[in-house]
């Protein structure tokens, strides 16, 4: 289940409706994902849920399901 | 003596909070101008350039812009590849640009030279400085291929590896030192070219605050939001001063404002200002308004007070530094601030929308923003400890070129107070024969254009066309056949006005018509004979050349209904609805008063006494 925060970070600095947020979501599907977008997400993401990511993680998060999970990893419940 | 201060909720404990929240919004703000689709509106296309990736800085950059209601396009030129910028800026950033930004950093571009020179390599510092040469040469290049302004950053301090900053014989500090002085001065010695100080920029966020080792790893991108957004504002501002007229004069209150406490109870021993805290912090205020004032913001007053107690304090009390002959206009009574402001407007002969009225009371500010949206009114900290630096961070004043007459006007403005009391004591036209007012009209050279520029962005009331133009293209219209660039000087025998007229004349191709593109003068120099002395000096040139009319237009503005009847009332016959023409062999009548000197392009000068008018 999408929580809000996750899919109001991506909507915000994707530029798409947060309905359009979901798992699967990834760099191969939504041609907004840039690495221009990547580095904003990085900088959002920590903003959002007050984590600070390691390389290891920015590097692996290359759809949703993998960013929820990092940061649920790190203790964000409503991830 | 005075109680140990307690901090004041807000200040400073949340003050990092409030600056990522402040950059959070600025990243949403471009955001959301993005997903309005509003680039097409753009007025002003920005090129940068950088030696890192530089995506992250746009839309702080241009949210910076938004706030100053000044819509810019962005074009990001491929990374690292300033020399390819600067040799064919076109083919790198696309579309033609109205500012390009160049940033780079030391690590960078001579990364091998840092590291040789921390190693003891004798070269590496020739080498270092033959990187500059180079990058000074390319920026050179884009001068000339480019007219738009150059925006070039001074490197900030290296980071990362390339640092080791606490290294005990800090030599890297002492590489930056030399490399980033060095490139200042180059910079400085090439014409157009703005610096953007990252160096200061990082000072201010601090280095560790500034640098994010992750982001330089995994995108190339090395810095912080809070050190971009800094960054971004600083490039803003600069942007803004080249397109924006600077406020003019500073209102300001005095009680608790200019001191500390209030005259009309405390007395003339219980106000606080001098060496002692909170006195300090008020003196220290007082300088950095002299300091404004040298740059040619004008000091008034508007203080609801008995005006004795006032100018008590002004006159005779130790701790002041600002006297009453740094104030240009007053109005000390107990009326409502605003009534008082278009009387100061008038005595200085500038709009109110040209005033900044500084008043510690939250109620005179929002009243006066009430009763005068068109002044900018600024609430002084009620923290004295934190005013000198809240003035400092204003950008009101910020002028790119700070002129001699910038420097002079205050100075001028007690002369012209002075020739306004003599004026009184006798009649108009006697009044005119004893100033022995000259006027100088002549071709504007290289050093005047900063000026000419100036007065062609901020002329409002007396511009026939109010046609703005940037020093580029006023350089461009000097140095054009086609075109004449004229400046005025005006001198009484109270002293100097400077540069206050600009005339720019577009000769046809057959050389027989001189068309006024654009003509204005300061308000100062208004209702002596002047307008008249200009004319004339324009219809004898134009003769001289060859030309057999001159060609005026008036543009109707929101301000400039001053001007509305100048060209008929020095002769010129109206030939359409808004054109206005003098034939040359009615030559207009010079007043006897006037004295015209023809300044020559290598300075000399030749007194020209133009034969008196009949009826004057």
């Amino acid at each position: 289940m999408m929580t809000a925060r996750v899919a109001k970070v991506f909507s915000e600095v994707l530029g798409i409706s947060s309905d359009q947020v979901n798992d699967e979501t990834s760099p191969d599907n939504t041609p907004q994902w840039d690495s221009m977008a990547a580095m904003n997400l990085v900088v959002a993401i920590e903003d959002e849920f007050d984590v600070r990511l390691t390389t290891a993680e920015i590097v692996s998060m290359r759809n949703v399901a993998i960013v929820r999970r990092v940061l649920r990893g790190k203790g964000v419940a409503d991830a | 003596m005075s109680e140990p201060m307690i901090g004041s909720p807000g200040t400073n404990a949340s003050a990092g909070e409030t600056a990522k929240g402040t950059a959070i919004a600025a990243k949403k703000a471009w955001r959301a101008h993005l997903a309005r689709g509003a680039d097409a509106t753009s007025a002003i296309r920005i090129g940068v350039a950088a030696s890192f990736t530089a995506d992250t800085l746009v839309p702080f950059i241009g949210a910076a812009l938004l706030d100053e209601k000044t819509v810019p396009a962005f074009t990001i030129g491929p990374y690292n590849q300033l020399f390819q910028v600067c040799l064919d800026p076109a083919a790198a950033l696309g579309a033609a640009c109205d500012v390009i930004v160049l940033l780079w950093r030391l690590e960078d571009l001579m990364l091998d030279e840092m590291t040789g020179f921390v190693a003891g390599d004798a070269t590496a510092l020739a080498r270092a400085r033959d990187k500059l040469a180079a990058l000074t040469t390319a920026i050179h290049q884009l001068r000339s291929a480019f007219d738009g302004m150059a925006v070039v950053g001074v490197p900030p301090y290296p980071t990362g590896a390339a640092a080791n900053l606490l290294a005990l014989d800090n030599a890297i500090g002492a590489l930056h030192r030399t490399l980033t002085g060095q490139f200042v001065d180059a910079m400085d010695r090439i014409e157009g070219v703005r610096l953007v100080d990252l160096d200061a920029v990082q000072r201010q966020i601090g280095l560790t605050a500034s640098f994010d080792a992750r982001h330089w790893y995994l995108y190339r991108q090395p810095f912080t939001d809070a050190f971009l957004h800094a960054a971004g504002r600083q490039v803003a501002r600069i942007v803004m001063a080249s397109r924006r007229a600077a406020k003019k004069c500073v209102v300001l209150d005095a009680d608790n404002t200019l001191w500390g406490g209030i005259i009309g109870e405390d007395g003339i021993d219980g106000i606080q200002i001098g060496d002692e805290f909170p006195g300090s912090a008020y003196r220290d205020f007082q300088k950095l308004l002299l300091a404004w004032r040298s740059q040619g913001v004008l000091l008034a007053l508007a203080s609801k007070n008995n005006e004795a107690d006032v100018w008590e304090v002004f006159d005779k009390h130790s701790g002041m530094v600002l006297r009453r002959e740094h104030l240009s206009a007053w109005q000390i009574s107990w009326a409502p601030k605003a009534e008082g402001i278009p009387a100061i407007a008038r005595a200085l002969n500038i709009g109110t929308d040209s005033l900044v009225f500084i008043d510690d009371n939250p109620m005179e500010i929002a009243y006066m923003r009430d009763a005068r949206p068109e002044v900018t009114s600024i609430l002084l900290p009620d923290e004295p400890a934190e005013i000198v630096a809240a003035m400092q961070a204003l950008t009101l004043f910020d002028q790119l070129e700070v002129t001699e007459e910038d420097r002079k006007r205050a100075d001028m403005m007690r002369a012209e107070r002075d020739r306004e009391v003599l004026g009184a004591q006798i009649s108009h036209a006697d009044f005119l024969q004893t100033l022995d007012l000259k006027v100088d009209l002549f071709r504007a050279r290289t050093e005047d254009l900063g000026r000419i520029t100036q007065l062609i962005n901020k002329t409002n009331q007396f511009n026939l066309t109010t046609v703005r133009r940037t020093l580029d293209e006023v350089r461009a219209l000097a140095s054009s056949d086609d075109f004449r660039v004229y400046g005025l000087r005006v001198t009484d025998k109270f002293g100097e006005y400077g540069l206050t007229g600009v005339v720019i004349i577009a000769i046809s191709p057959d050389r027989r018509r001189w068309t006024i593109d654009s003509l204005m003068l300061s308000c100062r120099v208004l209702g002596r004979g002047v307008e008249a002395a200009l004319v004339g000096g324009l219809a004898n040139d134009a003769r001289t050349e060859g030309a057999v009319e001159l060609v005026g237009s008036y543009i109707p503005t929101a301000k400039n209904a001053l001007c509305a009847s100048f060209l008929p009332e020095q002769g010129f016959s109206q030939i359409g609805e808004r054109e206005w023409r003098l034939a040359l062999d009615d030559a207009p009548a010079i007043l006897l008063h006037i004295t015209r000197l023809d300044g020559k392009s290598d300075g000399d000068r030749r007194d020209t006494q133009f034969p008196a008018a009949a009826g004057e």
